[in-house]
């Protein structure tokens, strides 16, 4: 199973330096995985002076779980070789697609949710977990727009994934909030539909209102919509490793800090609240 | 329409992100997918997927800036967008890092030069896009000083001596070096300009190179022996201070 790390801090080049000089302290790390697909240089290095200090899990985003082009053998030798080398908690990606034609958009793009997307991405999920060796973790998109031919909502899809690749879930609160907000569903219900046992990370990030849609940047703090989210998780899930994600206007690395230890009250609230539930209704 | 396939939707999806990249407005190719795309509250389908259209486009463009911050200097925030428009038209990512998406940018510039651009502009490319092989080149231990102080004069003449992976030669009509340093002078004359980009340590570095250096060290690359490097040199001493030079830098390894 994976293990459960506590509260981690996503690490960017911004806090390189201080990863280096050994002052990035953190329960643990996450990293980009396509970053560190390189020969040499600085980030490999800084990536091994991180997982020297505290536990790494390896993020992705160009597996392409949902695309129709083959899976890419190269891609899948890379990251095991990262995986080889650095030990990670574990390997996380997205549900969604992000290559077709052997072009790829970099971009994280929604799937339709039919039975034909499931059978597809399930096959897909076990391929990449047999390949890796190891179970991984797939997380759940922001999207900004939807299909009339999806045939059931994406929660149950993504619980479906879970169930039938026997993967983990990545969690991503922020995801869920953006997506419900443009798409018109409840954010509660996602979460309330989320088997506890498989969600093994939870992603917290904030977005960007542009009026007509919500849209997620990662480049500022999380807002008390997505903090209720997270407690609603926890109370469901029970404790769950959980990272606030960064990437725009990065701030100082204390800044992230603090962010990861709001994450570890507000997760100690919501169990206190779950089990002072649970004595009630006992 | 019935629903199409999932291979048709991303093929759909996919020409309506990349074959007008950058566009505004909903390219007619994308009309099937905009019919199984419904209206949110606030936004057409067209709306909905412009926004991936954008965020496809403009994505590529900051990582190409990041690659390429003096060629956008130059070109200015519109200029290089437009850039960008032309080159992604032609040539898409095709690897899933970011990283490789600006590879062909130079050789672009060079074949379909923007509009007004200065000539120097595909070698000043060509020079970004070597740093930033440089920074993430494969390491290798590079030769020292002390390695060399062990081996018996008469074993020099015949030793031979290769670079390490992060370093590259690079051969200009123009001074781009200057223009690296102020990409304001837009006026430079020509000059050929023989540069060597290494990384030392974590650090990028470039340096120009007098006809006697770049001589020297094409030998060497070539895998000559340092006795064929003394003989492209008027003063074969030279040859030493220029061995020790390199050395210092870390451009060396034994062949």
């Amino acid at each position: 199973m994976f293990p459960y790390l506590g509260h981690g801090v996503g690490l960017r080049p911004p806090h390189f330096p201080r990863v280096m000089e050994g002052s990035a302290r953190a329960d643990w790390f996450e990293v980009i995985s396509e970053n560190f697909m390189i020969r040499g240089g600085r980030p490999l290095a800084v990536l091994e002076r991180a997982r020297a200090a505290a536990p790494i899990v390896l993020h992705g985003v160009s597996l392409s779980l949902g695309s129709t082009d083959p899976l890419n053998a190269t891609y899948l030798d890379e990251l095991r070789g990262l995986i080889a080398r650095f030990d990670p908690a574990w390997v996380s990606d997205h549900l969604c697609w992000t290559s077709v034609g052997g072009h790829y958009a970099h971009d994280l793009l929604p799937l339709p949710f039919t039975e034909e997307a499931l059978r597809h991405v399930v096959g897909r999920v076990v391929a990449v977990q047999e390949r890796l060796g190891r179970r991984i973790l797939v997380e759940n998109v922001s999207s900004y727009l939807t299909y009339t031919h999806s045939t059931m909502p994406e929660w149950e899809f993504l619980a479906a994934v879970a169930e039938q690749a026997d993967c983990g879930i990545l969690l991503d609160v922020n995801n869920i909030y953006v997506s419900a907000v443009n798409q018109g569903f409840s954010a509660d219900a996602f979460v309330d539909a989320m088997p506890p046992g498989r969600v093994a990370q939870i992603h917290l990030a904030g977005h960007s209102d542009k009026g007509t849609h919500l849209l997620d940047t990662h480049d500022g703090p999380v807002i008390p919509a997505v903090w209720a989210l997270h407690r609603r998780a926890v109370r469901r899930c029970g404790r769950v490793s959980t990272l606030v994600e960064w990437d725009d206007h990065i701030p100082d690395f204390e800044v992230i800090l603090a962010e990861a230890e709001r994450a570890r009250a507000a997760e100690g609230e919501a169990l206190d609240e779950a089990t002072d539930a649970c004595a009630v209704s006992a | 329409m019935p629903a199409p396939s999932l291979r048709e939707l991303q093929e759909t999806f996919w020409r309506a992100l990349a074959e007008r990249p950058g566009a505004s407005g909903s390219p007619a190719l994308a009309r099937p997918l905009l019919e199984v795309i419904p209206p949110s509250e606030r936004l057409t389908p067209s709306d909905r997927l412009g926004i991936y259209a954008g965020m496809y486009f403009w994505r590529i463009v900051d990582a190409l800036r990041e690659d390429f911050p003096r060629v956008a200097a130059v070109l200015g925030d519109e200029g290089f967008a437009d850039l960008a428009r032309g080159y992604l038209a032609r040539h898409p990512s095709s690897h899933p890092s970011l990283r490789h998406a600006g590879g062909a940018l130079p050789d672009f510039i060079a074949d379909q030069p923007p509009p007004g651009a200065p000539a120097f502009l595909a070698d000043l490319a060509r020079l970004e896009r070597a740093r930033v092989d440089a920074f993430d080149a494969l390491d290798v231990a590079a030769l020292r000083v002390d390695d060399l102080r062990a081996v018996p004069a008469t074993d020099w003449p015949a030793l031979r001596f290769a670079a390490v992976p992060a370093v590259a030669v690079l051969v200009s009509d123009w001074p781009v070096d200057r223009v690296w340093d102020d990409p304001a002078a837009r006026d430079v004359p020509p000059e050929r300009t023989t540069l060597r980009v290494w990384r030392e340590g974590f650090a990028v570095y470039h340096a120009r190179m007098d006809h006697a250096e770049a001589r020297a060290l094409a030998r060497v690359l070539a895998g000559r022996s340092f006795a064929a490097v003394c003989d492209v040199l008027d003063q074969p001493e030279t040859a030493g201070a220029l061995l020790l030079r390199w050395i210092e830098d870390g451009l060396l390894r034994r062949f």
